[in-house]
């Protein structure tokens, strides 16, 4: 038998591997994987492909340009293919909200079917809370890069090839997405191991933000220094990000960082003190 | 050395409602050991806690000297929990196999130990279906197969015949006693009779409270019969089987059921003398047992 130390990495990572077999091995997963491609072949067809076209032409650039630079966020025009611009705007507005519901069900199914009690007879709390929330990152990450990869197919077949720089930028644009999905991943893993089903976590994770957007827009009515902790709420740091171009997005990683990680925190402690 | 399993002061409430109330018990490793009392007595909160699923409010209790849910029992204390269910939406096989690969087997191993398991409790050509399309009683064998995964030491099983009909429940029966020799069993039911037949110790608790921790061995059975008969007068019966020589006490608790008590050292063959005296008297028998049943052995002590 392996070592507890080694032994409960071993396990988060056999975890993280089950989680990859509920998507590509379980009839419930190629039903998810389904219902993506045909969402993003909409998207690509008629948002993305429509965007782009339009996004081609001279005088729409003049005037978004002008838009988006009275938004701060003139760099948006600046990204190596209209579709990758077009791609990068519906991901960033779209994909927080889209975690919110595909990483709901972290740990409370399994909660109310009794199926932790199995796994806990084998395994710490500590590597299932992790090894879940491991596994589901690593399946938006496939997901991404496959929309990505798509995206990237369209221009190609328009333009005939790609340059190193339009590579360069998706790259970019699936690291900085993953990194905006993180935080709202850990709130699910959060709420997941706080109720037993993934509508009630969902509900939770929705009336929640709300009321501390709720309360702190209403303390900081009385008290104006409070309204500098809006600049510290999951998904704050993305008006910044949108204005910026290439690496320079990635300057902004420090704070959804430290929000998953203090996420992670607090919902580990709910996790181990839960009744099963 | 210190004992198997072991309860200290264990308290538990639920809100204002105390569950358990101050449990101590010390228990040895070896024949299977009862968990009884009537519902509501915290029983499956017990279990709960000794799985590690419940932390105990006070108090501390101890599985093969480690606090429940240590990682140091991982593998070494298997469970069957009440009403929990496998994931739909994968087969058995590949379930088990990840247990027992969290267990800290390698592939191989797993998926031979997740068969070894399917075949003992008869469920090996459903191995690549899924939990959904099975009956109670397959699923409530399929739970007690994933409890006996690896080489646990101790085994804890909350009702593990309930709702299943005789068949079922009998083939369970059997199959604790094969595994009894190679692990302690620790068995929660309201069906005194398998307890019986199963048990070498009995934990009953009433109201949250530990009213008893005895062993079921040679002498507890010593001086008592118990006799069921086919049909026959009540009165008629009371008075031949007082009559018998050895007899102190005759009680008749269930319709055809009556409970002797005798000398044991002075006549120890009074089982004889009550045979002749039924038959001198045309009363047909069906069993005479030495001893008390547990249900008779409860009863006296929940009457004091």
């Amino acid at each position: 038998m392996a070592a507890p130390g080694f032994g409960q990495v071993r396990n988060l990572w056999l975890i993280t591997r089950f989680e990859l077999r509920r998507l590509f091995a379980s009839p419930r997963g190629w039903f998810a994987l389904s219902a993506f491609v045909i969402i993003w072949y909409g998207l690509l067809r008629y948002p993305i492909f429509e965007a782009s076209a339009q996004l081609q032409q001279p005088e729409v650039q003049r005037i978004l340009g002008g838009l988006f630079g009275m938004a701060g966020m003139y760099n948006l025009l600046n990204w190596p293919l209209p579709e990758l611009t077009a791609y990068w705007v519906m991901c960033v507005a779209l994909l927080p909200v889209c975690t919110l519901f595909f990483t709901a069900d972290q740990t409370c199914s399994d909660r109310s079917r009794g199926t932790l009690r199995y796994l806990m007879l084998r395994t710490s709390r500590d590597s299932l809370f992790f090894g879940r929330f491991l596994g589901q990152m690593l399946i938006q990450t496939f997901l991404i890069s496959l929309s990505v990869l798509a995206t990237l197919a369209m221009a190609w077949w328009r333009l005939g090839n790609l340059t190193t720089g339009a590579l360069e930028a998706a790259l970019i644009m699936v690291i900085n997405l993953i990194i905006i999905i993180a935080p709202i991943t850990a709130i699910m893993a959060m709420c997941s191991a706080l109720v037993k089903s993934s509508r009630m976590a969902i509900s939770l994770a929705v009336v929640g933000s709300g009321l501390v957007l709720g309360l702190l827009g209403w303390a900081a009515w009385y008290l104006p220094v409070l309204r500098e902790l809006l600049a510290y709420m999951p998904g704050a740091q993305i008006p910044q990000v949108l204005s910026q171009h290439g690496w320079s997005t990635l300057q902004f990683t420090g704070l959804p960082l430290a929000q998953t990680a203090v996420f992670l925190l607090i919902g580990r402690q709910i996790m181990q003190g839960k009744s099963l | 050395m210190s004992a198997f399993i072991q309860a200290t002061n264990l308290r538990k409430s639920f809100g204002s409602k105390l569950v358990l109330d101050d449990i101590n018990f010390e228990l040895p490793a070896g024949e299977p050991i009862a968990l009884i009392g009537p519902n509501g007595a915290g029983k499956t909160t017990l279990f709960s806690i000794m799985c590690g699923y419940l932390k105990p409010d006070t108090g501390d209790i101890k599985l093969l000297g480690h606090t429940p849910g240590s990682r140091a029992l991982f593998g070494r204390v298997g469970a069957l929990p009440q009403d929990a269910l496998f994931d739909p939406n994968f087969s058995l096989l590949s379930q088990l196999s990840f247990f027992a690969q969290l267990q800290g087997m390698n592939k191989a191993r797993a998926d031979a130990d997740a068969m070894r398991v399917l075949t003992l409790v008869d469920l090996a050509d459903c191995a690549k279906q899924k939990a959904t399309s099975l009956s109670h009683g397959m699923k409530k064998r399929l739970s007690i197969a994933q409890a006996l995964l690896g080489e646990p030491e101790l085994v804890l099983l909350d009702e593990p015949t309930a709702g299943l009909d005789p068949m079922n429940a009998l083939q369970i029966r059997q199959l604790i006693a094969k595994m009894a020799e190679q692990a302690t069993f620790v068995i929660s039911s309201h069906n005194l009779f398998e307890l019986e037949k199963l048990c070498g110790t009995i934990l009953y608790l009433e109201h949250g409270k530990l009213v008893q921790q005895r062993t079921l061995n040679a002498k507890v059975h010593q001086g008592f019969l118990t006799l069921t008969l086919e049909q026959g007068d009540s009165a008629q019966v009371l008075k031949a089987l007082a009559l018998v020589s050895g007899v102190h006490k005759v009680d008749s608790q269930q319709k055809n059921e009556y409970l002797i008590w005798f000398d044991a050292d002075l006549a120890p063959d009074t089982d004889l003398a009550v045979l002749q005296a039924l038959r001198s008297q045309g009363l047909r028998y069906k069993s005479l047992q030495r001893g008390q049943s547990l249900e008779q052995q409860l009863f006296a002590v929940a009457n004091g």
